[in-house]
């Protein structure tokens, strides 16, 4: 019982210094070293030169700086906006025109990025203008920029995965195949939805049908993309390189592509690397202090604890997934994203075993979740991004997300109902 | 969520220290840092399928610059303001309560970073007293990659306290 307070008191910490503003890491942080010193005082602290150097001294981390890296050298040196002007020709006659683009842009530069708001930031700044301009429906163009950018964690390379799998220690490549089928169906899902409120609303203007030079122009603009991200997962998929090595490769390929087709100059890679820095101090910084939090939960036996409670409540497979629904719903509005999965996976993922849940589809689903999260009011990131690029109403973001939070949800249920959705594609990895 | 500009963030950020040689020099070793391991992991994939070998250090030596990475980096993600913050009660606060938040964030995180530099220390003196070294190809002494632990948390305690004597004289003013 004086466990469960412990951990129900940190926790609760850890929640009203988020809630209150304090940065995320430190509000990971300083609710781990108070439980360590509530249950053996300064002893307690001896083992966090270990843990640091057992858990961040690790290589499955060093792809997550080079994929950012990837990312903020295509946003700096202009070329999401030749992908979003290359798909914008290419998707015209779709119903939905340009609000297509948004989603297919987001998809493209997702498998590229690995970041949901690197994704909702490059592509919302190129697109944002152009559907105001066009007089689209704001909600419905501002909702379809956000729940697009959250393909950028569900699409592979994803930042999430890399931190999930590093947390559990599963295979980062097999993560990233798992979340190929997904997110293309949510892509597909997304895009249907816009092409039937196009064809059966007044909300969006029909592009004009693309000539011959357009077309080529088109492909010209989306084919060195298409090129690095067939790169990257090819090499992954095919067994000849791990995902750090993918995302090297990456990298070099992405510079390349920067200097012959965007605006690379000494000031835009400088500029590049400087953000690279910082998101990537926020991120390693968040996982750090979650190791801490792991260690003062394994020091005080709590995850042994929970567990057994867990396993001891004999639920059905669906009263678990519900309870996960329930938990990670609730927690996706309350907790940020890259929190969410730190703070909860060393309890939860022991359990998974004893409901024979796999440990990858486990991260999708997870991975979905968070997406959710990320569109969910008060705190969803992309929310905010896309706000902030529009100088619009936040609530016309929020209602605008509501039928892409839907969409989501029915994802969720097709990925528990049929799990090979997610699961096959990493079984034919060699 | 993040980065917001709520009102009163001009006079907030007229009290916030900018950035200074330590925070650039650990920023620009991050750079190095990232760069390196790029170039480090595409000529292992170069020498191991054109050539046959492997200098079987990547692995070794991307674990260290990300351990470089994750400490050096927290005073530039501090002093560029780079950290995740939840706004919405923030947006809500006054001015003054506000600042009086932020001291108390900053006593907390500094108390963190200084029990970081403690035991970080403590933990890399032992590793060079036990002579330490990796079990890879390399050899290297331990102490060298861990010293970077301690020296960035260090860093952060510094960045910590320049950002709480801004938020204390910004209570001062507010105050009057």
């Amino acid at each position: 019982m004086e466990l469960a307070f412990q951990l129900i008191f940190s926790f609760g910490v850890f929640l009203a210094l988020l809630a209150v503003g304090m940065a995320v890491p430190y509000a990971i942080a300083v609710p781990g070293i108070l439980y360590l010193l509530m249950q053996n005082g300064l002893t307690a602290m001896k083992g966090i030169g270990l843990v640091t150097w057992g858990s961040m001294n690790s290589f499955t981390l060093t792809a997550i700086p080079l994929f950012i890296l990837m990312a903020e050298l295509m946003q700096r040196s202009g070329l999401s906006f030749r992908i979003y002007r290359g798909l914008a020709k290419a998707v015209s006659r779709l119903p939905g025109g340009l609000l297509q683009t948004n989603i297919v842009g987001c998809a493209l530069f997702a498998a590229i990025s690995g970041s949901s708001v690197a994704t909702a930031a490059s592509i919302g700044g190129v697109a944002l203008p152009q559907l105001v301009q066009r007089k689209y429906d704001r909600r419905l163009s501002a909702g379809s920029l956000a729940a697009g950018g959250t393909l950028g964690i569900l699409l592979p390379p994803s930042i999430a995965m890399i931190i999930y799998g590093s947390f559990t220690e599963t295979s980062v490549a097999k993560l990233f195949m798992a979340g190929v089928i997904p997110g293309v169906l949510l892509m597909l899902m997304f895009m249907l939805y816009i092409g039937i409120r196009s064809f059966f609303g007044h909300a969006v203007p029909r592009g004009a049908p693309p000539d011959g030079i357009s077309v080529l122009t088109a492909v010209g603009d989306v084919l060195p993309f298409a090129l690095l991200i067939s790169g990257i997962m090819g090499s992954i998929y095919a067994g000849w390189a791990t995902p750090t090595e993918a995302a090297s490769g990456g990298c070099a390929f992405a510079l390349i592509l920067c200097l012959i087709w965007g605006d690379m100059t000494w000031a835009h890679f400088q500029d590049a690397m400087h953000r690279t820095v910082q998101i990537v101090g926020n991120l390693l910084f968040i996982i750090y202090s979650a190791y801490i939090y792991a260690y003062a939960i394994g020091v005080a036996g709590v995850g042994e604890s929970v567990t057994h409670w867990l396993i001891g409540l004999n639920l059905s497979h669906a009263e678990f997934f519900g309870a996960l629904f329930l938990l990670y719903t609730v927690l996706g509005c309350l907790v940020e994203s890259i929190g969410m999965i730190v703070i909860t996976v060393p309890l939860i993922y022991p359990v998974l075993g004893n409901y024979g849940i796999d440990p990858i589809w486990f991260g999708v689903i997870l991975v979905m979740y968070v997406e959710l999260g990320q569109i969910s009011p008060p705190i969803g990131i992309n929310l905010f991004v896309i706000q902030s690029i529009w100088d619009g109403e936040l609530s016309d973001v929020v209602m605008g997300t509501i039928p892409f939070h839907i969409i989501m949800f029915v994802l969720l249920g097709l990925l528990t109902v049929f799990p090979q959705l997610t699961l096959w594609l990493p079984g034919q990895m060699q | 969520m993040e980065d917001p500009e709520f009102p009163g963030g001009e006079a907030e950020a007229a009290y916030q220290p900018p950035p200074t040689w330590m925070e650039k020099s650990c920023m620009v070793i991050c750079e190095i840092g990232i760069v390196a391991m790029a170039v480090i992991v595409i000529a292992e994939i170069i020498t191991r399928n054109l050539f046959g070998f492997s200098f079987e250090a990547s692995e070794e030596l991307g674990g260290y610059i990300i351990i470089g990475i994750t400490f050096l980096s927290l005073p530039v993600s501090q002093v560029y303001k780079a950290f995740h913050h939840v706004m919405f009660v923030q947006e809500r606060m006054s001015p003054r309560m506000r600042t009086i938040s932020h001291i108390f964030f900053d006593l907390l995180s500094l108390g963190f970073c200084l029990l970081l530099v403690w035991q970080l220390a403590r933990f890399t003196m032992q590793t060079y007293k036990a002579e330490d070294v990796s079990m890879g190809f390399l050899a290297t002494p331990l102490w060298i990659p861990q010293t970077l632990m301690p020296i960035g948390a260090l860093a952060a305690c510094v960045s910590l306290t320049r950002a709480l004597i801004g938020n204390v004289r910004r209570l001062r003013a507010t105050g009057r």
